[in-house]
Protein backbone atom coordinates (compact mmCIF):
# COMPACT_ATOMS: atom_id res chain seq x y z
CA UNK A 1 0.00 0.00 0.00
CA UNK A 2 3.21 2.51 1.33
CA UNK A 3 5.54 2.72 -1.71
CA UNK A 4 9.18 1.50 -0.73
CA UNK A 5 11.61 4.42 0.28
CA UNK A 6 14.56 5.32 -2.08
CA UNK A 7 17.98 7.01 -1.30
CA UNK A 8 18.21 9.02 -4.27
CA UNK A 9 21.79 10.72 -4.98
CA UNK A 10 21.91 14.51 -5.89
CA UNK A 11 22.66 15.54 -8.92
CA UNK A 12 23.11 19.31 -8.60
CA UNK A 13 22.49 22.15 -5.67
CA UNK A 14 21.49 25.47 -7.39
CA UNK A 15 20.71 28.61 -6.15
CA UNK A 16 17.25 29.98 -7.59
CA UNK A 17 16.98 33.44 -6.56
CA UNK A 18 15.73 33.41 -2.64
CA UNK A 19 15.12 29.45 -3.50
CA UNK A 20 17.33 26.60 -4.19
CA UNK A 21 16.64 24.05 -6.42
CA UNK A 22 17.54 20.38 -5.92
CA UNK A 23 18.20 18.12 -8.80
CA UNK A 24 17.86 14.14 -7.64
CA UNK A 25 18.83 11.54 -10.06
CA UNK A 26 15.87 9.39 -10.35
CA UNK A 27 17.16 6.35 -10.73
CA UNK A 28 13.80 4.67 -11.80
CA UNK A 29 12.09 6.37 -9.14
CA UNK A 30 8.22 6.36 -9.09
CA UNK A 31 7.32 10.29 -10.02
CA UNK A 32 3.75 9.90 -9.56
CA UNK A 33 1.82 13.26 -10.68
CA UNK A 34 2.34 16.65 -10.26
CA UNK A 35 0.78 17.75 -7.06
CA UNK A 36 1.68 14.51 -5.14
CA UNK A 37 4.31 14.96 -2.65
CA UNK A 38 7.31 13.17 -1.49
CA UNK A 39 8.86 13.08 1.90
CA UNK A 40 12.42 13.95 1.66
CA UNK A 41 15.08 13.49 4.59
CA UNK A 42 18.86 13.89 4.25
CA UNK A 43 20.68 11.16 5.15
CA UNK A 44 22.68 10.74 6.91
CA UNK A 45 19.74 13.30 9.23
CA UNK A 46 21.10 16.11 11.29
CA UNK A 47 20.05 15.43 14.93
CA UNK A 48 18.03 18.99 15.08
CA UNK A 49 15.97 17.46 12.40
CA UNK A 50 14.49 14.01 13.08
CA UNK A 51 11.40 14.09 10.70
CA UNK A 52 11.46 14.21 7.09
CA UNK A 53 9.94 16.93 4.97
CA UNK A 54 6.83 16.96 2.52
CA UNK A 55 7.47 18.17 -0.63
CA UNK A 56 5.90 18.07 -4.36
CA UNK A 57 8.17 17.87 -6.96
CA UNK A 58 9.30 20.65 -9.55
CA UNK A 59 9.27 18.29 -12.18
CA UNK A 60 10.44 14.65 -12.99
CA UNK A 61 12.50 13.78 -16.13
CA UNK A 62 13.11 10.53 -16.88
CA UNK A 63 16.44 10.32 -15.21
CA UNK A 64 15.60 13.54 -12.96
CA UNK A 65 13.66 14.44 -9.52
CA UNK A 66 13.70 17.67 -9.01
CA UNK A 67 12.35 19.96 -5.83
CA UNK A 68 12.62 23.46 -5.65
CA UNK A 69 13.23 24.64 -1.32
CA UNK A 70 12.66 27.43 0.78
CA UNK A 71 15.70 26.62 2.95
CA UNK A 72 14.51 27.67 5.96
CA UNK A 73 15.96 25.56 8.63
CA UNK A 74 18.31 22.43 9.60
CA UNK A 75 15.83 20.51 7.79
CA UNK A 76 15.68 22.03 4.41
CA UNK A 77 19.48 23.30 4.83
CA UNK A 78 20.58 19.30 5.30
CA UNK A 79 18.62 18.03 2.14
CA UNK A 80 20.90 20.01 0.32
CA UNK A 81 24.44 19.46 1.92
CA UNK A 82 25.21 16.04 1.77
CA UNK A 83 24.82 13.37 -1.39
CA UNK A 84 21.63 11.74 -0.88
CA UNK A 85 18.04 12.43 -0.02
CA UNK A 86 15.67 9.52 1.09
CA UNK A 87 12.58 10.13 -0.95
CA UNK A 88 9.21 8.49 0.08
CA UNK A 89 6.42 8.66 -2.31
CA UNK A 90 4.66 9.54 -4.33
CA UNK A 91 2.39 10.45 -1.73
CA UNK A 92 -1.61 12.18 -1.31
CA UNK A 93 -3.85 13.14 -4.61
CA UNK A 94 -2.20 15.96 -7.29
CA UNK A 95 -3.91 17.69 -9.72
CA UNK A 96 -6.65 16.06 -11.69
CA UNK A 97 -6.18 17.86 -15.32
CA UNK A 98 -9.24 18.79 -16.57
CA UNK A 99 -10.19 19.40 -20.24
CA UNK A 100 -10.43 23.01 -21.76
CA UNK A 101 -8.39 26.17 -20.67
CA UNK A 102 -6.32 26.18 -17.94
CA UNK A 103 -4.59 29.57 -15.37
CA UNK A 104 -2.10 28.34 -12.90
CA UNK A 105 -1.77 30.38 -10.19
CA UNK A 106 1.20 30.21 -7.85
CA UNK A 107 2.31 32.30 -4.55
CA UNK A 108 5.62 32.07 -2.86
CA UNK A 109 7.27 29.03 -2.92
CA UNK A 110 3.80 27.23 -4.09
CA UNK A 111 5.25 28.53 -7.83
CA UNK A 112 7.57 25.18 -6.79
CA UNK A 113 5.27 22.67 -8.05
CA UNK A 114 3.90 24.55 -11.30
CA UNK A 115 6.98 24.14 -13.82
CA UNK A 116 5.85 20.29 -14.31
CA UNK A 117 2.27 21.58 -14.65
CA UNK A 118 3.13 24.08 -17.28
CA UNK A 119 4.84 20.61 -19.49
CA UNK A 120 1.16 18.93 -19.19
CA UNK A 121 -0.79 22.37 -20.04
CA UNK A 122 1.72 23.64 -22.49
CA UNK A 123 -1.15 26.16 -23.31
CA UNK A 124 -2.09 27.57 -19.83
CA UNK A 125 -1.94 30.59 -18.82
CA UNK A 126 0.43 31.46 -15.55
CA UNK A 127 0.32 34.09 -12.83
CA UNK A 128 2.71 33.96 -10.03
CA UNK A 129 2.87 36.48 -7.02
CA UNK A 130 6.16 36.80 -5.19
CA UNK A 131 7.13 38.93 -1.97
CA UNK A 132 10.55 39.92 -3.78
CA UNK A 133 12.36 40.56 -6.67
CA UNK A 134 14.75 37.75 -5.01
CA UNK A 135 11.87 35.06 -4.42
CA UNK A 136 10.75 35.98 -8.24
CA UNK A 137 13.54 34.76 -9.95
CA UNK A 138 12.06 31.17 -9.97
CA UNK A 139 9.06 32.30 -12.53
CA UNK A 140 11.80 31.81 -15.07
CA UNK A 141 11.85 27.78 -14.25
CA UNK A 142 7.80 27.63 -14.65
CA UNK A 143 7.07 29.46 -17.66
CA UNK A 144 8.87 32.27 -19.95
CA UNK A 145 5.51 34.26 -20.56
CA UNK A 146 4.23 34.14 -16.99
CA UNK A 147 2.98 36.88 -15.17
CA UNK A 148 4.70 37.79 -12.29
CA UNK A 149 3.61 40.63 -9.67
CA UNK A 150 5.78 41.47 -6.57
CA UNK A 151 4.11 42.59 -3.49
CA UNK A 152 2.67 44.78 -2.66
CA UNK A 153 0.67 43.62 -5.96
CA UNK A 154 -1.17 40.42 -5.16
CA UNK A 155 -1.53 37.51 -7.61
CA UNK A 156 -5.24 37.92 -6.94
CA UNK A 157 -5.28 41.47 -8.88
CA UNK A 158 -4.27 39.67 -12.39
CA UNK A 159 -6.40 36.69 -11.30
CA UNK A 160 -9.56 38.95 -10.95
CA UNK A 161 -9.07 40.56 -14.03
CA UNK A 162 -8.97 37.36 -16.44
CA UNK A 163 -11.55 35.66 -14.47
CA UNK A 164 -14.81 37.18 -16.10
CA UNK A 165 -16.19 35.16 -19.28
CA UNK A 166 -13.02 32.38 -18.51
CA UNK A 167 -14.16 28.76 -18.88
CA UNK A 168 -11.72 26.43 -17.56
CA UNK A 169 -10.19 25.12 -14.58
CA UNK A 170 -7.79 27.19 -11.97
CA UNK A 171 -5.13 25.63 -10.61
CA UNK A 172 -3.50 27.19 -7.62
CA UNK A 173 -0.49 26.30 -4.84
CA UNK A 174 0.56 29.36 -2.33
CA UNK A 175 -0.22 30.34 1.40
CA UNK A 176 -3.30 30.01 2.75
CA UNK A 177 -4.49 33.02 2.43
CA UNK A 178 -3.67 33.33 -1.22
CA UNK A 179 -5.58 29.78 -1.81
CA UNK A 180 -8.60 31.34 0.10
CA UNK A 181 -8.67 34.13 -2.18
CA UNK A 182 -8.19 32.51 -4.88
CA UNK A 183 -11.24 30.46 -4.06
CA UNK A 184 -13.00 32.91 -3.26
CA UNK A 185 -13.01 34.71 -6.75
CA UNK A 186 -12.85 31.48 -8.61
CA UNK A 187 -16.22 30.58 -6.65
CA UNK A 188 -17.88 34.24 -7.62
CA UNK A 189 -17.09 33.67 -11.30
CA UNK A 190 -18.49 29.68 -11.38
CA UNK A 191 -14.97 28.91 -12.33
CA UNK A 192 -13.64 24.93 -11.15
CA UNK A 193 -10.85 25.54 -9.28
CA UNK A 194 -7.89 23.04 -7.36
CA UNK A 195 -5.61 24.06 -4.38
CA UNK A 196 -2.41 22.33 -3.48
CA UNK A 197 -1.93 22.98 -0.02
CA UNK A 198 0.51 22.61 3.00
CA UNK A 199 0.52 21.90 6.01
CA UNK A 200 3.21 20.62 8.87
CA UNK A 201 3.58 16.15 8.61
CA UNK A 202 5.64 13.92 10.81
CA UNK A 203 4.86 10.86 8.12
CA UNK A 204 3.06 11.84 5.62
CA UNK A 205 0.91 8.48 5.25
CA UNK A 206 -1.55 9.22 7.67
CA UNK A 207 -0.35 7.85 10.59
CA UNK A 208 0.36 10.88 12.84
CA UNK A 209 -2.59 12.71 12.03
CA UNK A 210 -0.99 16.38 12.53
CA UNK A 211 -1.58 17.61 8.74
CA UNK A 212 -4.80 18.30 9.95
CA UNK A 213 -6.79 20.69 7.62
CA UNK A 214 -10.57 21.90 7.80
CA UNK A 215 -11.69 19.56 5.13
CA UNK A 216 -15.14 19.34 3.82
CA UNK A 217 -15.93 21.81 7.39
CA UNK A 218 -14.06 19.24 9.74
CA UNK A 219 -10.38 18.83 10.65
CA UNK A 220 -8.95 16.09 8.22
CA UNK A 221 -5.35 14.63 7.41
CA UNK A 222 -4.24 16.80 4.29
CA UNK A 223 -1.58 14.01 3.45
CA UNK A 224 -4.69 11.38 3.23
CA UNK A 225 -7.27 13.62 1.17
CA UNK A 226 -4.90 15.55 -0.17
CA UNK A 227 -2.37 17.61 -0.77
CA UNK A 228 -4.88 18.87 -3.89
CA UNK A 229 -8.36 19.42 -3.40
CA UNK A 230 -11.52 21.09 -5.02
CA UNK A 231 -11.59 24.23 -4.05
CA UNK A 232 -15.23 23.66 -2.44
CA UNK A 233 -13.85 20.74 -0.06
CA UNK A 234 -11.15 23.19 1.36
CA UNK A 235 -13.39 26.26 2.08
CA UNK A 236 -16.65 24.54 3.16
CA UNK B 1 19.31 -17.27 12.66
CA UNK B 2 16.94 -17.09 16.33
CA UNK B 3 13.19 -16.94 16.10
CA UNK B 4 12.07 -13.56 17.47
CA UNK B 5 8.46 -15.36 18.77
CA UNK B 6 7.53 -13.80 21.98
CA UNK B 7 4.64 -14.95 24.20
CA UNK B 8 2.60 -11.70 25.66
CA UNK B 9 -0.24 -12.46 27.85
CA UNK B 10 -1.13 -15.68 26.61
CA UNK B 11 -0.62 -14.40 22.91
CA UNK B 12 2.15 -15.86 20.41
CA UNK B 13 3.32 -13.34 18.44
CA UNK B 14 6.11 -13.77 15.62
CA UNK B 15 8.31 -10.87 16.68
CA UNK B 16 8.30 -8.82 20.00
CA UNK B 17 7.30 -5.51 17.81
CA UNK B 18 4.35 -3.12 17.73
CA UNK B 19 3.49 0.10 17.21
CA UNK B 20 2.30 2.67 19.79
CA UNK B 21 -1.21 3.49 19.61
CA UNK B 22 -1.91 6.44 17.38
CA UNK B 23 1.70 6.34 15.43
CA UNK B 24 0.57 4.10 12.21
CA UNK B 25 -3.18 3.93 10.30
CA UNK B 26 -2.95 0.29 9.13
CA UNK B 27 -6.20 1.23 6.81
CA UNK B 28 -4.02 3.90 4.90
CA UNK B 29 -0.65 2.25 4.82
CA UNK B 30 -0.81 -1.17 6.18
CA UNK B 31 0.64 -3.11 8.88
CA UNK B 32 4.15 -1.92 7.96
CA UNK B 33 5.66 -5.47 9.69
CA UNK B 34 4.35 -4.61 13.22
CA UNK B 35 3.06 -8.60 14.61
CA UNK B 36 -0.17 -7.12 15.97
CA UNK B 37 -1.86 -3.81 15.39
CA UNK B 38 -2.31 -1.13 18.03
CA UNK B 39 -5.53 1.00 17.20
CA UNK B 40 -5.38 4.98 17.99
CA UNK B 41 -7.23 5.37 21.01
CA UNK B 42 -11.31 5.29 20.65
CA UNK B 43 -13.26 7.28 22.79
CA UNK B 44 -17.24 6.73 23.28
CA UNK B 45 -18.10 9.88 21.14
CA UNK B 46 -16.30 11.03 17.72
CA UNK B 47 -13.21 13.39 18.38
CA UNK B 48 -12.12 16.35 15.45
CA UNK B 49 -8.68 16.24 17.90
CA UNK B 50 -7.22 19.25 18.19
CA UNK B 51 -6.76 22.96 16.05
CA UNK B 52 -3.13 22.77 14.03
CA UNK B 53 -0.63 23.28 13.75
CA UNK B 54 -1.03 19.77 15.50
CA UNK B 55 3.34 18.80 15.59
CA UNK B 56 6.58 20.22 16.64
CA UNK B 57 9.97 19.05 15.41
CA UNK B 58 12.55 19.74 18.64
CA UNK B 59 15.41 17.94 19.24
CA UNK B 60 15.87 14.35 18.35
CA UNK B 61 11.93 14.23 18.55
CA UNK B 62 8.98 15.71 17.84
CA UNK B 63 5.63 17.25 19.97
CA UNK B 64 2.42 16.91 19.21
CA UNK B 65 -1.00 17.75 19.99
CA UNK B 66 -3.45 15.45 18.03
CA UNK B 67 -6.37 15.49 20.79
CA UNK B 68 -7.36 11.85 20.44
CA UNK B 69 -9.08 12.74 16.94
CA UNK B 70 -10.66 9.17 16.20
CA UNK B 71 -14.70 8.11 14.72
CA UNK B 72 -16.76 7.08 17.88
CA UNK B 73 -17.14 4.12 19.36
CA UNK B 74 -20.11 3.22 17.15
CA UNK B 75 -18.18 4.17 13.93
CA UNK B 76 -15.13 2.10 14.88
CA UNK B 77 -17.38 -1.12 15.68
CA UNK B 78 -19.27 -0.45 12.36
CA UNK B 79 -16.18 0.57 9.68
CA UNK B 80 -13.14 0.54 11.22
CA UNK B 81 -12.65 -2.60 13.28
CA UNK B 82 -14.54 -5.18 10.45
CA UNK B 83 -12.08 -3.97 8.05
CA UNK B 84 -9.10 -3.92 10.29
CA UNK B 85 -9.90 -7.46 11.50
CA UNK B 86 -9.42 -8.71 7.57
CA UNK B 87 -5.25 -7.38 7.56
CA UNK B 88 -4.34 -10.95 9.07
CA UNK B 89 -2.53 -9.48 12.31
CA UNK B 90 -3.88 -9.59 16.06
CA UNK B 91 -5.82 -6.17 16.92
CA UNK B 92 -4.78 -4.73 20.49
CA UNK B 93 -7.70 -1.80 20.84
CA UNK B 94 -6.50 1.25 22.37
CA UNK B 95 -9.61 2.81 24.56
CA UNK B 96 -9.92 6.24 26.11
CA UNK B 97 -12.20 8.44 28.40
CA UNK B 98 -13.88 10.55 30.32
CA UNK B 99 -15.04 7.98 33.02
CA UNK B 100 -14.67 4.93 34.14
CA UNK B 101 -18.18 4.17 33.18
CA UNK B 102 -17.61 5.28 29.44
CA UNK B 103 -13.94 3.10 29.66
CA UNK B 104 -16.30 0.20 30.50
CA UNK B 105 -18.60 0.72 28.07
CA UNK B 106 -16.08 0.67 25.00
CA UNK B 107 -14.18 -2.19 26.34
CA UNK B 108 -17.22 -4.29 26.72
CA UNK B 109 -18.35 -3.72 23.32
CA UNK B 110 -14.73 -3.66 21.65
CA UNK B 111 -13.54 -6.43 23.49
CA UNK B 112 -15.98 -9.00 22.34
CA UNK B 113 -14.80 -8.61 18.43
CA UNK B 114 -13.27 -11.42 17.84
CA UNK B 115 -10.47 -9.97 16.01
CA UNK B 116 -9.63 -7.85 19.63
CA UNK B 117 -7.04 -9.78 21.34
CA UNK B 118 -6.12 -7.22 24.05
CA UNK B 119 -7.68 -3.69 25.59
CA UNK B 120 -5.16 -0.88 26.32
CA UNK B 121 -6.83 1.50 28.67
CA UNK B 122 -5.14 4.85 27.69
CA UNK B 123 -4.84 6.93 30.81
CA UNK B 124 -2.40 8.88 29.84
CA UNK B 125 -3.13 10.97 26.79
CA UNK B 126 -1.42 14.74 27.83
CA UNK B 127 -3.93 15.99 25.11
CA UNK B 128 -6.99 16.65 26.43
CA UNK B 129 -8.19 18.60 29.61
CA UNK B 130 -9.70 16.23 31.70
CA UNK B 131 -10.62 12.36 32.20
CA UNK B 132 -7.67 10.40 30.98
CA UNK B 133 -4.12 11.61 32.08
CA UNK B 134 -6.03 12.67 35.01
CA UNK B 135 -6.93 9.10 35.86
CA UNK B 136 -3.32 8.10 35.01
CA UNK B 137 -1.83 10.03 37.14
CA UNK B 138 -4.09 9.12 40.55
CA UNK B 139 -2.92 5.49 41.99
CA UNK B 140 -6.90 5.11 43.51
CA UNK B 141 -8.37 6.23 40.09
CA UNK B 142 -6.21 3.89 38.12
CA UNK B 143 -6.93 0.86 40.54
CA UNK B 144 -10.91 1.09 40.17
CA UNK B 145 -10.75 1.95 36.44
CA UNK B 146 -8.79 -1.09 35.76
CA UNK B 147 -11.02 -2.60 37.89
CA UNK B 148 -13.95 -2.20 36.46
CA UNK B 149 -12.46 -2.81 32.61
CA UNK B 150 -11.12 -5.68 33.95
CA UNK B 151 -14.60 -7.27 34.76
CA UNK B 152 -16.22 -6.35 31.13
CA UNK B 153 -14.41 -8.67 29.00
CA UNK B 154 -12.05 -11.95 28.58
CA UNK B 155 -9.01 -10.21 26.65
CA UNK B 156 -6.51 -9.40 28.79
CA UNK B 157 -6.69 -5.75 29.77
CA UNK B 158 -3.44 -3.66 29.92
CA UNK B 159 -2.80 -0.27 31.23
CA UNK B 160 -1.01 2.78 29.44
CA UNK B 161 0.63 4.90 31.78
CA UNK B 162 2.12 8.46 31.59
CA UNK B 163 5.76 9.33 32.43
CA UNK B 164 4.77 12.62 33.78
CA UNK B 165 4.20 11.17 37.20
CA UNK B 166 6.35 11.34 40.46
CA UNK B 167 6.68 7.83 41.42
CA UNK B 168 5.54 5.18 38.62
CA UNK B 169 6.12 2.22 40.80
CA UNK B 170 2.77 4.04 42.60
CA UNK B 171 0.67 4.19 39.18
CA UNK B 172 1.88 0.85 37.87
CA UNK B 173 1.28 -1.51 40.94
CA UNK B 174 -2.37 0.47 41.42
CA UNK B 175 -2.63 -0.85 37.84
CA UNK B 176 -1.53 -4.17 38.95
CA UNK B 177 -3.42 -4.35 41.98
CA UNK B 178 -6.81 -3.40 39.98
CA UNK B 179 -6.12 -6.37 37.71
CA UNK B 180 -4.24 -5.31 34.73
CA UNK B 181 -2.81 -7.98 32.92
CA UNK B 182 0.45 -5.77 31.47
CA UNK B 183 1.43 -2.60 30.79
CA UNK B 184 2.10 -0.24 28.65
CA UNK B 185 4.41 2.45 29.03
CA UNK B 186 5.37 5.43 28.52
CA UNK B 187 2.85 7.55 26.32
CA UNK B 188 4.47 10.84 25.52
CA UNK B 189 5.96 13.23 27.73
CA UNK B 190 4.42 16.07 28.63
CA UNK B 191 6.09 19.23 26.58
CA UNK B 192 5.28 22.43 24.85
CA UNK B 193 7.17 24.46 22.03
CA UNK B 194 7.45 28.17 21.49
CA UNK B 195 7.03 29.51 18.24
CA UNK B 196 10.63 31.09 17.99
CA UNK B 197 9.09 34.27 15.64
CA UNK B 198 5.59 35.08 17.88
CA UNK B 199 6.97 33.84 21.35
CA UNK B 200 3.61 32.40 21.50
CA UNK B 201 2.96 28.42 22.16
CA UNK B 202 3.45 27.01 18.53
CA UNK B 203 0.84 24.22 18.62
CA UNK B 204 -2.94 25.06 18.49
CA UNK B 205 -3.41 22.77 21.65
CA UNK B 206 -1.10 24.67 23.65
CA UNK B 207 0.82 21.87 25.07
CA UNK B 208 1.32 18.94 23.93
CA UNK B 209 3.32 14.94 24.29
CA UNK B 210 7.36 14.53 23.23
CA UNK B 211 8.07 11.30 21.70
CA UNK B 212 11.23 10.26 19.73
CA UNK B 213 14.69 9.34 20.58
CA UNK B 214 15.04 12.66 23.26
CA UNK B 215 12.96 10.48 25.30
CA UNK B 216 14.33 6.99 25.49
CA UNK B 217 16.07 6.93 28.91
CA UNK B 218 13.08 8.33 30.36
CA UNK B 219 11.58 5.83 28.81
CA UNK B 220 13.78 3.10 30.06
CA UNK B 221 13.41 4.34 33.78
CA UNK B 222 9.75 4.06 33.94
CA UNK B 223 9.95 0.72 32.02
CA UNK B 224 12.79 -0.92 34.52
CA UNK B 225 10.68 0.54 37.89
CA UNK B 226 7.35 -0.43 36.47
CA UNK B 227 8.91 -4.00 36.20
CA UNK B 228 10.81 -4.26 39.24
CA UNK B 229 7.34 -3.24 41.15
CA UNK B 230 5.06 -5.40 39.35
CA UNK B 231 6.53 -8.24 37.72
CA UNK B 232 3.85 -7.82 34.71
CA UNK B 233 4.48 -8.51 31.08
CA UNK B 234 4.87 -4.58 29.34
CA UNK B 235 4.94 -3.56 26.22
CA UNK B 236 7.81 -1.12 25.71
CA UNK B 237 8.51 2.49 24.27
CA UNK B 238 9.58 5.78 23.87
CA UNK B 239 12.16 6.55 21.22
CA UNK B 240 12.47 2.73 19.60
CA UNK B 241 14.38 3.27 16.35
CA UNK B 242 16.32 -0.34 15.93
CA UNK B 243 17.07 -3.22 17.38
CA UNK B 244 19.82 -2.28 19.78
CA UNK B 245 16.97 0.30 21.33
CA UNK B 246 14.75 -3.31 21.29
CA UNK B 247 17.13 -4.77 23.58
CA UNK B 248 17.58 -1.83 25.83
CA UNK B 249 13.74 -1.74 26.49
CA UNK B 250 13.96 -6.36 26.87
CA UNK B 251 16.69 -5.76 28.96
CA UNK B 252 15.12 -3.04 31.11
CA UNK B 253 12.20 -5.75 31.84
CA UNK B 254 9.56 -5.00 28.70
CA UNK B 255 8.38 -8.03 26.37
CA UNK B 256 6.84 -6.45 23.76
CA UNK B 257 8.72 -3.06 22.16
CA UNK B 258 6.33 -0.40 21.05
CA UNK B 259 7.54 1.27 17.81
CA UNK B 260 5.99 5.21 17.16
CA UNK B 261 7.41 8.30 16.06
CA UNK B 262 10.61 6.34 14.14
CA UNK B 263 7.52 4.66 12.08
CA UNK B 264 6.78 8.37 11.07
CA UNK B 265 10.02 8.88 9.05
CA UNK B 266 10.71 5.66 8.29
CA UNK B 267 7.81 3.14 7.31
CA UNK B 268 10.42 0.21 6.97
CA UNK B 269 11.98 0.61 11.16
CA UNK B 270 9.90 -2.33 12.21
CA UNK B 271 11.59 -4.74 9.85
CA UNK B 272 14.67 -3.51 10.10
CA UNK B 273 14.60 -3.55 14.01
CA UNK B 274 13.37 -7.11 14.00
CA UNK B 275 16.57 -7.85 11.63
CA UNK B 276 18.99 -6.19 14.02
CA UNK B 277 17.45 -7.67 16.71
CA UNK B 278 17.55 -11.34 15.45
CA UNK B 279 21.35 -10.48 14.68
CA UNK B 280 21.90 -9.37 18.15
CA UNK B 281 20.66 -12.39 19.60
CA UNK B 282 22.67 -14.60 17.47
CA UNK B 283 25.91 -12.61 18.66
CA UNK B 284 24.77 -13.03 22.23
CA UNK B 285 24.06 -16.81 22.02
CA UNK B 286 20.40 -16.12 22.84
CA UNK B 287 17.56 -18.61 21.75
CA UNK B 288 15.04 -15.48 21.74
CA UNK B 289 14.39 -12.54 22.84
CA UNK B 290 12.70 -13.84 26.05
CA UNK B 291 15.98 -14.33 27.05
CA UNK B 292 17.11 -10.58 27.54
CA UNK B 293 13.68 -9.73 28.95
CA UNK B 294 15.22 -8.00 32.65
CA UNK B 295 18.82 -9.07 31.76
CA UNK B 296 19.33 -5.02 33.24
CA UNK B 297 17.59 -6.28 37.21
CA UNK B 298 19.73 -7.80 39.87
CA UNK B 299 18.89 -11.74 39.54
CA UNK B 300 17.39 -11.98 43.06
CA UNK B 301 14.60 -9.15 42.93
CA UNK B 302 12.06 -8.08 41.03
CA UNK B 303 10.18 -6.24 43.97
CA UNK B 304 12.92 -4.33 45.29
CA UNK B 305 13.77 -0.73 43.87
CA UNK B 306 17.30 -0.59 41.60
Amino acid sequence: MLPQSRSLAVRAVEACGAYTLLRLRRDGADAGVPGQFFMLRAAPAPADAYLSRPISAAWADDDELAFLLDVRGPGTRALTAGGAVEVLGPLGHGFELAPGPALLVGGGIGAAILPWLVRLLPEARVLLGFRTDAHAVCAALVHPDATVVVEPELVTEPLARLLPGFEGTVYACGPDAMLGAVAALAAEHGVACQLAMEAAMACGFGACHGCAVKIDGRWKRLCVEGPVLEASRAVA
Amino acid sequence: MPSLETSFCGLRLPTPFVNGSGTLDALVSGTLGVSAFVTKTVTLNPREGNPPPRIAETPAGMVNSIGLANPGLDRFLEDDLPRLAELGVPIVASVGGWSPGEYATAVARIGAHPAVVAIELNVSCPNVESGCISIGTDPRETRALVERCRRETDVPVLAKLSPSVTEIEAIATAAAEGGADGLVLINTLRGIAIDRATLRPLLGGGGGGLSGPAVKPVALHAVFHAYAATGLPIVGMGGVAGGSDASEFLAAGATLVGIGTALFRDPAVVARAALELAEELERRGASGPEDLVAAAHPPTSTSSRA
